[in-house]
């Protein structure tokens, strides 16, 4: 069972202005995806953002590693 | 409900005479009970059980003292209002529930607090959000608008410190028990007790066990979910309800 202390870690992107590109700002740890939210709001209110989103570290794909697949997969 | 045909009220000698005392009465009471959560949700900044809860439990200080100081203004044009400032908040007078008059002591004990009485307050603010009273609206509206968030907070500890076990399951149960009281009586009895006037004014759009029971309907489902068990559905203790002070009388 997760316990409080280890829990995953969410990269936080925000949007300053339309027009600007979607920026990494930072990351929270937190037991959900709900309290993700709660937390990067918090923690990340030095600017007015436009926009802003959370991201489970675990959904983000290493480029890296898809190249070698692909290698791998013709090999 | 209001109604829109009546008009809306911009100053407080367009307010029926009668509504003035009650009125002064209940802001008075949200707003040091916000007041004193904010300085309790503060005891931990840096004591959170993560550093990002602790964050967040900072932000939510922010928002209730903020919210005390808006509240606060609503008494300065209401005639014979008591005066309120954060600046010179006295916890001797404050018309406070038991709850927050001490430190939490634990976590537990804090998300307890964010989800019984952090959002009993929001539920009567959020019957001022369609207010004939516009000075009571525009603030109430604001206020319910960074609420949001203290909800969400809540309902998520709720649920993971539910998933702790049995031991913080016990200790919740017991700051539910100490809190229940107080928090399902601020509602007022009935049609609202004192507040029934300002429901008939327009001023709110519900009082007593309309929202109590808009209450309940959001916030026992979410102990279940958490397994843990609401307090007994006995009869509410109104023979101690002070309906001044918003609050049971204590001994």
């Amino acid at each position: 069972m997760q316990t409080i202390g280890d829990e995953p870690v969410y990269e936080v992107f925000a949007r300053r202005a339309k027009g600007e590109p979607l920026r990494h700002v930072g990351s929270v740890a937190a037991p959900g995806d709900a309290l993700a939210r709660v937390y990067a709001r918090r923690i990340y209110d030095e600017e007015s953002w436009l926009e802003m989103y959370v991201v489970p570290r675990g959904a983000m794909l290493a480029v890296d590693d898809v190249r070698t697949e692909a290698v791998d997969a013709h090999a | 409900m209001p109604d829109a045909g009546r008009g809306l009220l911009d100053r407080p000698s367009a307010l029926p005479r009668e509504c003035l005392a009650p009125l002064a009465d209940l802001v008075v009471a949200l707003a040091d009970n916000k007041h004193a959560l904010g300085l309790r949700y503060a005891e931990w900044c840096s004591s959170g059980p993560t550093i990002e809860a602790g964050v967040a439990a900072t932000g939510m200080a922010q928002d209730e003292l903020g919210h005390a100081r808006v509240l606060y203004g609503l008494l300065e044009e209401l005639p014979d209002a008591p005066r309120r400032s954060e600046h010179e908040w006295s916890a001797a007078d404050a018309r406070t529930i038991a709850f927050v008059e001490t430190p939490f002591g634990s976590w537990p004990r804090l998300i307890v607090a964010n989800v019984t009485l952090d959002r009993a307050l929001a539920a009567v603010l959020e019957t001022a959000c369609d207010s004939r009273y516009l000075p009571l609206r525009a603030r109430a509206r604001k206020i319910i608008e960074e609420e949001r968030y203290h909800a969400i907070h809540g309902q998520s500890w709720l649920d993971a410190l539910g998933a702790e076990g049995p031991d913080v399951r016990r200790e919740m149960e017991a700051a539910l028990a100490a809190v229940w009281p107080d928090t399902v009586c601020w509602f007022g009895p009935d049609r609202g007790g004192v507040l029934a006037c300002l429901v008939d004014a327009g001023v709110l759009d519900a009082a007593g066990d309309a929202v109590r029971t808009r209450f309940l309907a959001q916030l026992t489902p979410a102990l279940d979910a958490a397994g843990l068990r609401a307090p007994s559905r006995a009869p509410l203790p109104w023979g101690r309800w002070d309906e001044h002070a918003r609050r049971l009388r204590r001994g």
